[in-house]
C-alpha cells in the first residue's frame, strides 16, 4: 500500500482540532455568580460523566473523519496481483491503422501482411482481438482463439479516408483493459505518422498491464505533394467575376515545378505551372471559370502524381445561378440610397444580386414575389395594394429591409412591420455631434462582418418603438438601430436611419458593403455554406424547424447513405469518404457536397524511434518483470470517500442528538 | 388597578424608596377597602354621648347639626407598638436573576412596612442592618422625620460580607429591650436550627417575630443551560454544577431547608413567610398586617 500524494499526510495535524474541541474546550464550564453554594456538593455529577462519554464518541467520529479526509487527499492505493498470469491468459490485441495515409506506398498491405504473420505465430488457445482505427476505432472481432476468424478480420480491412488518431486508440485500449480484467498485449500496425499524435502525450497513456509493441509500416519519410486548400464561392452568379485560389503544399519535397489544373465537370478549364520551394507552399489563382447553370463537380488537380495520388485533387462543388433581383423602393427625387445599395451589391464578391429601383407610385403594378428581397428606403406613402402584397410576400417567406428616414418619421407608421417611429433624433452642436453604434450582435449573420460598425457616424436617427422584435444593434444612446422582426415565415429588418449619406456616413464606410451583401443573403434566405467539407465532418440535411420530408443521399460510390426511415428523419450525415455526395430533396432540388481528406494526413513524416519507445513504455511501468509478478495498482480513494460519507452521517446524527439534549432545559 | 404597580419589576423602575413605599401601601390599602375580610386601624366602632373633658376634635358635627346633640365618634384599635426590622445585607442578598435583586426587594418591603407603620398606624419603627455584624442601627421612634432616617438607612444597605446571625445578635439584644414586632428580612443561608435559636430570646421577651425569607426564583428553581461553574457570592468559592443536579438534588435540598425553617420557626412561636422576589409585595404586607392586627 502507498500514497500517490503522501505530502498531504501532513494534514493529519488537523487532528489537533477535535482534540482541542473535545478534551480542552469541553471542560471549561460557564462561570456564574450564585448567592450561596450551601446546597451544592463538591463531587462529580453523574450527568457530566455521561456527557463526557458521549463526547468521546463524538470525538472519535470527528477525529476519524479528519483522518479519512486527509487520507483521501493523499490518495492511497494498493498493489494487487493481477488475477491471472501466463501466456494463455494474456489477450493479444491487433490494431491495424486504416487511415488515409496508409494508402501511400502499399503501407496498408504491408501492415495487414505483418498482422497475418503475427496471428500465425500466436500460441494455440491464446485469445486475440482485431481492431482497425482511423479517427475512430472499429472492433472487428471479439476476443477469440480461432485464427481463421482473426485472419479474415484482418483481410477485410480497407483503406479509409479518415485521419488517424492515436489518442482515440489509447482511449479505447484503456477501456478494453478495464473491461478485459487481464493483461493486454497490443500489436500496433501503423505508418506511425507524426501528425496523428495528440497535442498532449498524456492522452496516449496506457494503463498498467497493457504492453504495446509497434510494427511500423513505414520507416522513413516519403515525399508527398498535395493541394492543401481551395478558396472558391459555393454559388456562382457571374463566372467572369469568380476567382478560384488554390494552395499547393509539399511535405519533405525538394523545390520543384508542379502543374496545377482547374477541372470543372470533367473538363480542364485552366492549367498553371507553379514553382514551389522545398517543403513549402505555393498559391495559384484561376480566373477563368466557365460552367453551365446548375451543379458542377470541380477540382483542382496537381500533376504529376506522387506516392499518395489521392490527395493531389481537391474537390469542391459549384452551383451556377442567375443573379437574383432585389426591389428597392425610394421616394422620387431621393435616389442616393439606390446608388449606394446598387454599388455595394455590385462590389460584393459574386455579384449575386441585381437591383430594380422603383418609386412608390410605380409600385402599384409590381409583384414583390418576383424578388429575392425588398428594400424600402424611406419610401413615402406606398399604394395600399402593394402594401397588401408585400405583407403576403413576407408571410410566405420573403425578406424586407425598411430604412426609416424623414418620410417614415412624418407618417409615424412603418409599412408591414409592427411598430412605429416615435420621433426623429438630431445630433447637434448643443449636445453630442453624432451618435455611434453601441451594442452590436456580431453573432448575427447580417452583422458578422461589419466590424461592429466602428467609425460610422449617425447624425439623425429615427426613434423606433418596436413590438416584440429582436434588437440586433443599438446606438450609443441605447436606442435600437437595427431590429429584426418575424412575420409568418419571413423576416423584416428595421434600420433606424437611412441608406444614403444624409442621415449618416454609413454608405461611405467599408462596413456598408458587407452589411448590404449579408442583409441581402439573409433576407433572400441564401445559406452561406462552404464549397467543400473535410472527411468526418457533418453535413446538415435540414434545420430543426423544417418539416420532415423525404430526401436521398448518395455517397461518392453512388450508394444510398440513409435507410428509408432515416431519409425522413435524419437531420445530418457524417461525411466518411472523400468525393462528391449528392443530396436529392423532395422538391426535386439537387445538391452536391464535396468532401476532401484532412490534409494533415498528407504529411507522411513518421514518429521518431524515441517517441515510439516512449509510448510503448507508457503502460509497462508496473508490468515489467515477467508475467508471474505482475501487479495492478488499485486506488482506495473511493473506499476512503465512502468512509468519509458514512462518518459524516454518523457525526451528524450523534452531534444532533447531543446538541438537541443540550438545548432542551 | 393599582395592584399591577406592586409588581417588583415595576417598583424597581421607581426612584426613591418613599415613592415606592407610598405606591405600594396606598395601592395595597385601596385594595383592602374593597375587601370585606379585613378591618383595622381607624375603624369606626360606635357613637358616644359627649361628656365634659372629651376632645372636641372627635365630636361628629354632622350629627350635631341634625340633632343638636353632641356625639363622639369612637374608633377601634388605637394601640401603638414598636416595629423593628432586621435587614440582612450580606453579599448573597445581591443575587437576582430577573431584574430585581433580593436586596432591592427587601428594601421595597422594609420601606413599605415603615410607611405603613408610621403613616397609617402611628407605630414607632426602627431598623438594624446587619451582615456578619451590625452595620447600621436606627432605633425605633415615632419622631418626625423618622421615616426619612429609616429610608436613608435602607438606601445605604448595600450587600457585602457574609450572613452570620450569632455575632450581631449580641447587639440585637442590646437594641431590642422593649417589646414589639421584630421583622427579620433575610435569605437565611444558615442552618434553620441556628436561626431559630438566635431569634428565640426575642420571642421569649414577648416580641412578635416575623421571618421574611427572601429568595430569588433562580434560587428556588435554578435553570442552567449547561454545566456551570458557580461562584459563591459570599465566600468566593466555586463549584462545577450540572443542570441535572440543579434540577433534582438541589431542589430537594432547598425545599428541605425552607420546610425546616418554616417548621422550626412555627414551633418557636415565630411567623415565617417565604417571599419570591418575582411576586408582588402585597402578600408580604398582608402577612405583616395580620400579625399586627393580632397584636392589637
Amino acid at each position: 500500500m502507498g500514497f500517490l500524494a503522501p505530502w498531504f499526510l501532513a494534514g493529519l495535524a488537523a487532528l489537533a482540532l477535535p482534540v482541542y474541541i473535545h478534551l480542552l474546550r469541553q471542560h471549561r464550564a460557564q462561570p456564574m455568580r450564585f448567592s450561596s453554594l450551601m446546597f451544592f456538593e463538591r463531587r462529580l455529577q453523574s450527568s457530566v460523566r455521561h456527557r463526557r462519554l458521549r463526547h468521546l464518541l463524538l470525538f472519535a467520529l470527528r477525529a476519524a473523519l479528519v483522518a479519512l479526509l486527509v487520507l483521501a487527499f493523499a490518495n492511497p492505493y494498493m498493489d494487487r496481483p493481477v488475477a491471472v498470469a501466463g501466456a494463455g491468459s494474456r489477450l493479444t490485441v491487433i490494431a491495424v491503422d486504416n487511415s488515409f495515409s496508409m494508402r501511400a506506398g502499399g503501407r496498408l498491405e504491408k501492415a495487414k501482411s505483418e498482422a497475418q504473420g503475427l496471428i500465425a505465430t500466436l500460441p494455440a488457445g491464446a485469445p486475440a482481438q482485431v481492431l482497425s482505427f482511423g479517427s475512430s476505432v472499429q472492433v472487428l472481432t471479439q476476443p477469440v482463439t480461432d485464427r481463421g476468424e482473426l485472419q479474415a478480420a484482418v483481410a477485410s480491412i480497407e483503406a479509409g479516408d479518415a485521419r488517424s488518431s492515436y489518442a482515440e486508440l489509447a482511449r479505447v485500449l484503456r477501456g478494453l483493459a478495464a473491461s478485459a480484467r487481464r493483461p493486454l498485449e497490443v500489436h500496433l500496425f501503423s505508418d506511425m505518422q507524426r501528425s496523428s499524435l495528440p497535442a498532449s502525450f498524456a492522452e496516449l497513456e496506457l494503463p498498467a498491464g497493457v504492453r504495446m509493441k509497434a510494427h511500423p509500416a513505414a520507416s522513413s519519410r516519403v515525399e508527398n505533394w498535395t493541394v492543401e486548400s481551395v478558396t472558391a464561392p459555393h454559388r456562382v452568379y457571374d463566372p467572369s467575376k469568380v476567382r478560384v485560389q488554390a494552395v499547393v503544399a509539399g511535405y519533405g519535397t525538394p523545390a520543384a515545378k508542379r502543374r496545377i489544373s482547374l477541372v470543372v465537370g470533367g473538363r480542364v478549364l485552366e492549367s498553371r505551372e507553379v514553382e514551389a520551394p522545398a517543403s513549402g507552399r505555393a498559391a495559384v489563382e484561376f480566373t477563368r471559370l466557365e460552367m453551365p447553370h446548375g451543379w458542377a463537380e470541380a477540382e483542382v488537380r496537381l500533376e504529376p502524381a506522387d506516392a499518395l495520388p489521392e490527395d493531389d485533387r481537391y474537390r469542391f462543388a459549384l452551383e451556377r445561378l442567375e443573379p437574383q433581383r432585389i426591389l428597392l423602393v425610394h421616394e422620387a427625387g431621393r435616389s442616393r440610397a439606390a446608388f449606394y445599395v446598387k454599388s455595394a451589391l455590385e462590389a460584393a464578391a459574386g455579384a449575386a444580386y441585381g437591383v430594380d429601383v422603383a418609386t412608390p407610385e410605380q409600385c402599384a403594378g409590381i409583384s414583390p414575389g418576383r424578388f429575392a428581397a425588398v428594400i424600402l428606403s424611406d419610401a413615402g406613402t406606398l399604394p395600399e395594394s402593394f402594401v397588401r402584397e408585400l405583407r403576403e410576400y413576407v408571410r410566405a417567406g420573403g425578406g424586407l429591409l425598411i430604412a426609416a428616414g424623414s418620410g417614415a418619421a412624418a407618417r409615424r407608421l412603418l409599412p408591414v412591420a409592427a411598430g412605429r417611429v416615435l420621433s426623429v433624433r438630431y445630433a447637434g452642436r448643443e449636445e453630442e455631434r453624432f451618435l455611434s453604434a453601441g451594442a452590436v450582435d456580431a453573432a448575427h449573420p447580417v452583422l458578422a462582418r461589419v466590424n461592429r460598425l466602428e467609425g460610422v457616424k449617425f447624425f439623425q436617427t429615427a426613434v423606433l418603438e418596436t413590438d416584440g422584435g429582436r434588437v440586433l444593434a443599438r446606438l450609443s444612446d441605447q436606442s435600437p438601430l437595427l431590429v429584426e422582426q418575424k412575420l409568418g415565415a419571413g423576416r423584416i429588418l428595421l434600420f433606424a436611419s437611412t441608406l444614403d449619406n444624409l442621415w449618416n456616413d454609413f454608405p461611405l464606410r467599408a462596413s456598408f458593403v458587407p452589411f448590404i451583401e449579408q442583409a441581402a443573403h439573409y433576407l433572400a434566405g441564401v445559406a452561406d455554406s462552404p464549397p467543400a467539407y473535410v472527411v468526418d465532418s457533418f453535413f446538415e440535411l435540414r434545420a430543426a424547424s423544417e418539416p420532415a420530408s423525404s430526401l436521398e443521399v448518395f455517397d461518392p460510390g453512388r450508394k444510398r447513405v440513409l435507410s428509408l426511415a432515416e431519409s425522413a428523419t435524419a437531420r445530418s450525415i457524417a461525411l466518411a469518404r472523400q468525393g462528391f455526395y449528392e443530396v436529392r430533396r423532395a422538391n426535386g432540388r439537387r445538391e452536391l457536397v464535396a468532401v476532401n481528406t484532412d490534409r494533415r494526413e498528407s504529411d507522411l513524416e513518421v514518429l521518431s524511434a524515441d517517441a515510439i519507445s516512449l509510448w510503448q513504455g507508457a503502460g509497462q511501468g508496473a508490468a515489467e518483470g515477467g508475467s508471474e509478478s505482475e501487479t495492478a495498482r488499485v486506488s482506495l480513494w473511493w473506499y476512503v470517500m465512502l468512509g468519509v460519507a458514512l462518518l459524516s452521517l454518523a457525526e451528524s446524527v450523534v452531534g444532533a442528538r447531543y446538541l438537541g439534549k443540550e438545548k432542551t432545559p | 388597578m393599582l395592584q399591577r404597580f406592586l409588581s417588583p419589576s415595576v417598583l424597581a423602575g421607581i426612584s426613591g424608596l418613599e415613592l415606592v413605599a407610598k405606591t405600594v401601601v396606598e395601592g395595597f390599602v385601596a385594595g383592602l377597602h374593597r375587601s370585606p375580610d379585613f378591618g383595622f386601624s381607624q375603624e369606626f366602632a360606635e357613637y358616644r354621648a359627649y361628656s365634659e373633658g372629651d376632645d372636641l376634635r372627635h365630636v361628629d358635627w354632622n350629627v350635631f347639626a341634625r340633632t343638636e346633640r353632641a356625639y363622639l365618634k369612637r374608633y377601634r384599635g388605637e394601640t401603638n407598638t414598636l416595629v423593628t426590622v432586621l435587614l440582612d445585607a450580606s453579599a448573597s442578598m445581591g443575587f437576582g436573576t430577573h431584574g430585581v435583586k433580593k436586596i432591592d426587594y427587601a428594601r421595597f418591603l422594609c420601606a413599605s412596612i415603615f410607611y405603613l407603620a408610621i403613616h397609617q398606624q402611628r407605630d414607632g419603627a426602627g431598623i438594624i442592618v446587619f451582615d456578619d455584624e451590625v452595620r447600621n442601627f436606627v432605633p425605633p421612634s415615632t419622631r418626625h422625620g423618622q421615616l426619612y432616617r429609616l429610608l436613608h438607612a435602607l438606601e445605604g444597605a448595600e450587600p457585602r460580607a457574609r450572613t452570620d446571625f450569632a455575632r450581631p445578635f449580641v447587639h440585637f439584644q442590646q437594641f431590642l429591650r422593649r417589646r414589639g414586632v421584630v421583622v427579620v428580612v433575610s435569605d437565611f443561608y444558615e442552618d434553620p436550627v441556628k436561626v431559630v435559636r438566635t431569634m428565640e430570646p426575642l420571642r421569649f421577651r414577648g416580641s412578635e417575630v416575623l421571618l421574611f425569607h427572601v429568595l430569588d426564583p433562580g434560587e428556588i428553581e435554578p435553570r442552567l443551560d449547561g454545566p456551570a461553574l458557580l461562584i459563591d457570592m459570599e465566600t468566593g468559592g466555586s463549584l462545577e454544577v450540572s443542570p441535572e443536579y440543579a434540577a433534582s438534588e438541589y431542589r430537594a435540598k432547598i425545599d428541605a431547608h425552607i420546610a425546616g425553617l418554616r417548621d422550626r420557626s412555627k414551633a418557636a412561636g415565630m411567623d415565617y413567610f417565604l417571599l419570591d422576589t418575582s411576586r408582588p409585595l402585597d402578600e408580604a404586607l398582608r402577612e405583616y398586617l395580620s400579625l399586627r392586627a393580632g397584636r392589637m
